[in-house]
């Protein structure tokens, strides 16, 4: 597994470029945005989504084929893209909220408690969106895989229009439907939201180990 | 070392069923046409495709069961696959040693500056017979027990070629126990270099020979039609037909020696061996 941490660690610093782009583009959005807390997201998300890259660097000119030769199994192979997402993620994570803190607090937009509150929430939303797509990234590869989570997305959103049109038919009332929802302290809404994190990201690698025991190289 | 029991693999209009078995201290070799199995044979051993049928036995395991541990075992060279193109010779030395308990990362320094590859150019600007001997070094590089090696010499020139070779014997000779299948359509590489060799054909094994028999015992016979009506056909195994009359592969070239001296008869080569295996027709006398 550390093997394969140092060879995406390897292909990332290839990308220098790209990261003191985000970095210099992250520092502008703290230093003239209102919202600090956007750039927690964008940042995070950018870490995260940076372990589907990785998959498109393996695929490249049929590499798996040999990757799969070394001595690495294909459950530790996807264990490893998690790892790496929440890795990077969380290390961009831990990066933006410090900036955005400093950032808050210097320009008396948000208080750094505020700000850690919010960032808290943010993580296990950008956990959630790294479970949905990394099982698309390696059943689809490179550019499918791209137009299938997009694809994914946008069933989502007919599916919730299509739930609204049948609610607004069948004479449901959502917005009471939700106000009868016992209100949430904070830190239960943040414990929740990782639990759904925790269990969405189970259920997604044991659907990648799945795709990627059917895959032949 | 290596038991392949019917192995079989189907695609659309190909059917592999190859059996073979690779014995420790042994280099033995795969030989055929571009399609005839070679590679899939490989990718079934690696188990990156799965069988439709038999068994394929790792160190006396089933490759089905193999772990992290026993590939550590294995040393791997891909015709068409090898490190990302956007690493360095140098990002490759943290990662084998990361994936190898054995890896000796001055040897593979060593031997990557010999043959000359550039340590910090990527890879993917890396010519053909760089990626080559890239992919044959960090394969001996961890005291593998058996390598498996797929086309290992593609695009390099004679002398790459010979050294790369020479890296294969020393291989050999640093450990009797160790073994390495090699497929090549260099025939020269695999009659230098191999102990045994199987040839494959329409995914069917077609030859398995010791390389000492074949190249001492095979012998092309070219005889006109009237003498072919006379010869024995007994140890005739494929015969073709040709303008002087007929060309025959034997493999008891001596019996022909002592009782036809006034054929023609020349040694056998291995390419000669596969072209009559495959482009002759059976003599069932």
């Amino acid at each position: 597994m550390k093997g394969l941490l140092i060879k995406d660690m390897k292909l990332m610093l290839n990308q220098k470029k790209f990261f003191t782009t985000i970095g210099f583009i992250a520092l502008m959005l703290v230093s003239v945005a209102k919202d600090t807390t956007f750039i927690i997201s964008y940042m995070t998300f950018i870490g995260a989504l940076f372990t589907l890259s990785t998959i498109n660097y393996d695929e490249f000119d049929n590499g798996n084929a040999f990757l799969f030769s070394l001595p690495v199994t294909r459950s530790r192979y996807v264990a490893e893209k998690y790892g790496f997402g929440f890795l990077m993620g969380g290390s961009c994570w831990l990066f933006s909220v410090l900036i955005a803190a400093v950032s808050g607090e210097v320009r008396k937009t948000n208080s750094a408690q505020d700000t850690l509150l919010i960032a808290l929430e943010i993580f296990p939303v950008i956990l959630i969106l790294l479970a949905m797509m990394i099982p698309f990234q390696l059943k689809f590869g490179g550019e499918k895989g791209r137009i299938a989570s997009i694809a994914a997305v946008g069933i989502v959103f007919v599916v919730c229009i299509i739930a609204a049109k049948a609610a607004d038919f069948l004479k449901i009332d959502w917005y009471a439907l939700l106000d009868s929802i016992p209100k949430l302290s904070w830190g239960a809404t943040v414990a929740v939201t990782a639990g759904i994190a925790a269990v969405l990201l189970l259920i997604s690698v044991r659907i990648s180990i799945c795709i990627m025991e059917k895959k032949e190289f | 070392m290596l038991k392949i029991d019917h192995l079989v693999k189907k695609y659309e209009g190909f059917t592999l069923d190859c059996s073979m078995e690779i014995k420790p201290g042994c280099v033995t070799g795969l030989i055929g046409q571009n399609g005839a199995g070679k590679s899939t044979t490989f990718k079934a051993i690696l188990g990156l495709i799965h069988r439709d049928g038999g068994k394929v036995e790792l160190f006396g395991k089933d490759v089905d069961e193999f772990t992290v541990q026993d590939k550590q075992k294995l040393g791997v060279v891909l015709s068409d696959s090898g490190f990302s193109g956007y690493l360095d010779v140098h990002d490759i030395v943290p990662v084998l040693a990361n994936l190898y308990d054995t890896f000796d990362k001055s040897f593979f320094i060593k031997e990557a500056q010999r043959f000359g590859l550039p340590m910090d150019k990527k890879i993917k600007e890396f010519s053909t017979g760089m990626k080559a001997k890239l992919k044959v070094i960090a394969a001996v590089s961890h005291q593998a027990k058996l390598l498996i090696l797929d086309e290992p010499t593609v695009g390099l020139d004679v002398v790459a070629r010979d050294e790369l070779l020479e890296l294969l014997r020393e291989f050999m000779e640093a450990e009797e126990e160790r073994s390495i299948l090699i497929s090549s359509h260099i025939s020269g590489d695999l009659e230098n270099l191999c102990d045994d060799l199987y040839m494959i054909h329409e995914g069917k094994i077609i030859l398995h020979e010791d390389t000492d028999v074949l190249l001492s015992d095979y012998a092309l016979i070219k005889v006109s039609s009237s003498q072919y009506e006379k010869l024995d056909q007994r140890f005739i195994l494929r015969r073709r037909r040709e303008n002087f009359g007929y060309s025959c592969l034997t493999n008891q070239k001596r019996y022909y020696l002592e009782n036809y001296p006034q054929i023609a008869i020349e040694k056998g080569t291995v390419d000669e061996v596969i072209t009559m295996m495959i482009r002759g027709e059976k003599n069932y006398v």
